[in-house]
């Protein structure tokens, strides 16, 4: 099935926009762009020889969230006490290579992409890079357009930040 | 240069209460800790279940030292150095994997995952018969496990594991034993660097209660505990006098007994854990305890809504150094073997979002760490110290069934005098 040129820009605006809202901390904006049923996810990846079966673990995760689980993340942004976050990143995603695949359902489409992420705190001169695979599940509704399932694999085995405190 | 004289006086400082701030971040104390502690200690290499099969192979460390942790066809675990006894090349450039043979990619030589070299190309036509296969084997280090852990030394003197482990092997019970089947990792480690001395992480580990309602306030204000701050303090400080190891027991008032587990993998428990165990465990909210010198566990219940009833996890936490002021991070979430998908599913969602570089505790904690990491290279800070003064009047705890030297309450430094005494003991060289 071919998908029209307007529905694939559209799909690109909404990520850009969603990314937005993650670099701009408008933090309830971004859960309004995620679906109820969201599934966000983050596999491990551990190196392994090129003919190996996975490198990204079938079992292990760094993020394994829902909604209810994002939003607690977000509330804990809230307080006065999340330290990781005090001062707070300041990060940019910067978001290419846009495939946009039909999805398993008709109003779902499969969004491969590439996730660049620039993360800079306080003072510190020295930003981290996080470079990953995105692989994105877009649905269409009534409202608009809605996340229905975030899968991000970073390119780092041993990960090189001493936490992962931001939104991918 | 920090001589003996120094670390003696260090070592007697924190018998009274004092221990130098200089010690998280120092080049000399980095460079004693490597000859002196990582290469005379039992170092976690790996969990058996992380290599159930023949073949099976994950690379760690010891000090420097890069070690290949094979599972052989018959079954056996070794332990050896990752490095080609040829020229030296690296034999298996990967964290994890199954292979019966490792093949140099330099010259060729060829080894068995037990470490028997085997192959040797132009045996015949170079060495001319002058080399013996059997004299130049990857270089074997020593291993022995407890409970599925495996621990290498790099000192054939070592005292057994079992008697490094002491009395501590109680507690330890309290991760690993959960039901006939004990525990497995749910999958490969979170792996990360951070700019952080190790020892920071291995003292928070072993009983820091007090940082709980601070560090991890957010935790409280939304709900997260089933212990508020003002009952936060409640529990238990068990270390092991002169082997550094300790554990902190946190207790909440109606806590029920053994809460978070399924009921039947507490039934399971109370038949696996001696009386004495269970008359300990089964109080038990927070378990949080480090294996000296870094290996630590932290078992608790959390929900993934604040207020809902929590789920218990385990975390186990390796803190290899690779600098001063820098370590790699390894942390694995353990579920019990005997358990049923469902809790060892649930288990693990609670432990990511907890635990893990993105783990909302973990998080917190790591911040801290590096800004203590920084701060202990201030000039300013070069001759201070730090207070190690709570609990120094405590009278050991006497209605208590577990082993060690026990005093309440939980917020206590008691635990860390003995840590850093123990560390002493290794930089002086009279282990």
């Amino acid at each position: 099935m071919a998908i029209d040129r307007e529905t694939k820009l559209d799909i690109a605006e909404f990520l850009y926009r969603e990314s937005l809202a993650l670099d701009e901390r408008r933090f309830r904006d971004w859960l309004g762009y995620l679906a109820d049923d969201i599934e966000y996810v983050m596999p491990v990846r551990v190196a392994r020889e090129g003919q190996a079966e996975w490198e990204l673990s079938p079992t292990s995760r760094i993020f394994d969230d829902n909604r209810d689980t994002l939003e607690v993340r977000i509330r804990r942004l809230e307080t006065d006490f999340s330290w990781s976050e005090q001062p707070p990143s300041r990060t940019r995603h910067y978001i290419t290579n846009v495939i946009v695949d039909p999805g398993e359902e008709d109003d779902e489409y499969l969004v491969s992409t590439n996730c660049f992420i620039y993360r800079s705190r306080g003072v510190e001169p020295d930003p981290s890079f996080y470079s990953l695979a995105r692989k994105d599940t877009v649905r269409r509704t009534p409202d608009g357009w809605r996340l229905a399932r975030r899968w991000a694999a970073l390119d780092q085995s041993l990960v090189n930040a001493h936490n992962l405190s931001i939104f991918i | 240069m920090i001589d003996d004289s120094t670390l003696q006086q260090i070592r007697e400082g924190i018998k009274h209460g004092k221990f130098p701030v200089r010690a998280f971040n120092d080049e000399e104390i980095y460079q004693l800790e490597q000859e002196r502690l990582f290469s005379k200690a039992w170092c976690f290499l790996a969990h058996e279940s992380e290599i159930p099969s023949p073949g099976d192979y994950v690379t760690r460390y010891i000090s420097n030292n890069n070690i290949i942790v094979a599972r052989d066809e018959h079954g056996v675990v070794h332990a050896n150095l990752n490095m080609c006894r040829h020229r030296g090349n690296m034999m298996c450039k990967s964290e994890m994997g199954n292979a019966s043979h490792f093949r140099c990619s330099y010259h060729g030589w060829t080894y068995k995952n037990s470490g028997e070299l085997i192959g040797v190309p132009y045996m015949k036509e170079g060495y001319e018969g002058r080399l013996k296969r059997k004299d130049w084997g990857l270089v074997t280090v020593r291993i022995e496990s407890y409970a599925g852990l495996i621990f290498g030394t790099l000192d054939p003197d070592a005292m057994s594991l079992d008697d490094y482990l002491g009395d501590f092997r109680f507690y330890l019970d309290l991760y690993l034993r959960h039901g006939e089947q004990g525990v497995e990792v749910y999958g490969a480690p979170d792996h990360w660097v951070a700019d952080t001395n190790w020892k920071i992480c291995a003292e928070n580990f072993a009983g820091d209660g007090y940082h709980t309602p601070v560090a991890h306030q957010w935790g409280f204000t939304l709900g997260y505990y089933p212990s508020s701050g003002s009952t936060h303090s409640q529990g238990w400080a068990a270390s092991i006098p002169g082997r550094g190891h300790g554990v902190g027991l946190g207790h909440s008032p109606n806590f029920p007994p053994f809460g978070g587990f399924p009921d039947e993998l507490v039934a399971d428990m109370r038949r696996t854990f001696t009386p004495a165990q269970v008359e300990v465990f089964e109080k038990v909210r927070t378990a949080v305890g480090t294996v000296f010198p870094n290996l630590s566990f932290l078992m608790q219940p959390l929900s993934l809504i604040p207020g809902e009833p929590g789920v218990r996890f385990v975390t186990m936490r390796l803190y290899h150094p690779v600098g001063p002021g820098r370590m790699e991070m390894y942390s694995w979430c353990l579920v019990p073997k005997g358990a049923s998908q469902e809790y060892r599913d649930a288990s693990y969602k609670a432990y990511t979002l907890a635990f893990g570089q993105a783990g909302t505790f973990e998080q917190d904690d790591f911040e801290n760490w590096t800004k203590v990491t920084k701060s202990a290279k201030y000039t300013m800070a070069k001759d201070l110290e730090f207070p190690y003064i709570m609990g120094m009047e405590s009278e050991p705890a006497t209605d208590f069934a577990g082993p060690g030297h026990v005093v309440t309450p939980y917020v206590n430094d008691t635990n860390f005098r003995n840590m850093w005494e123990r560390w002493g003991d290794y930089l002086l060289g009279e282990v």
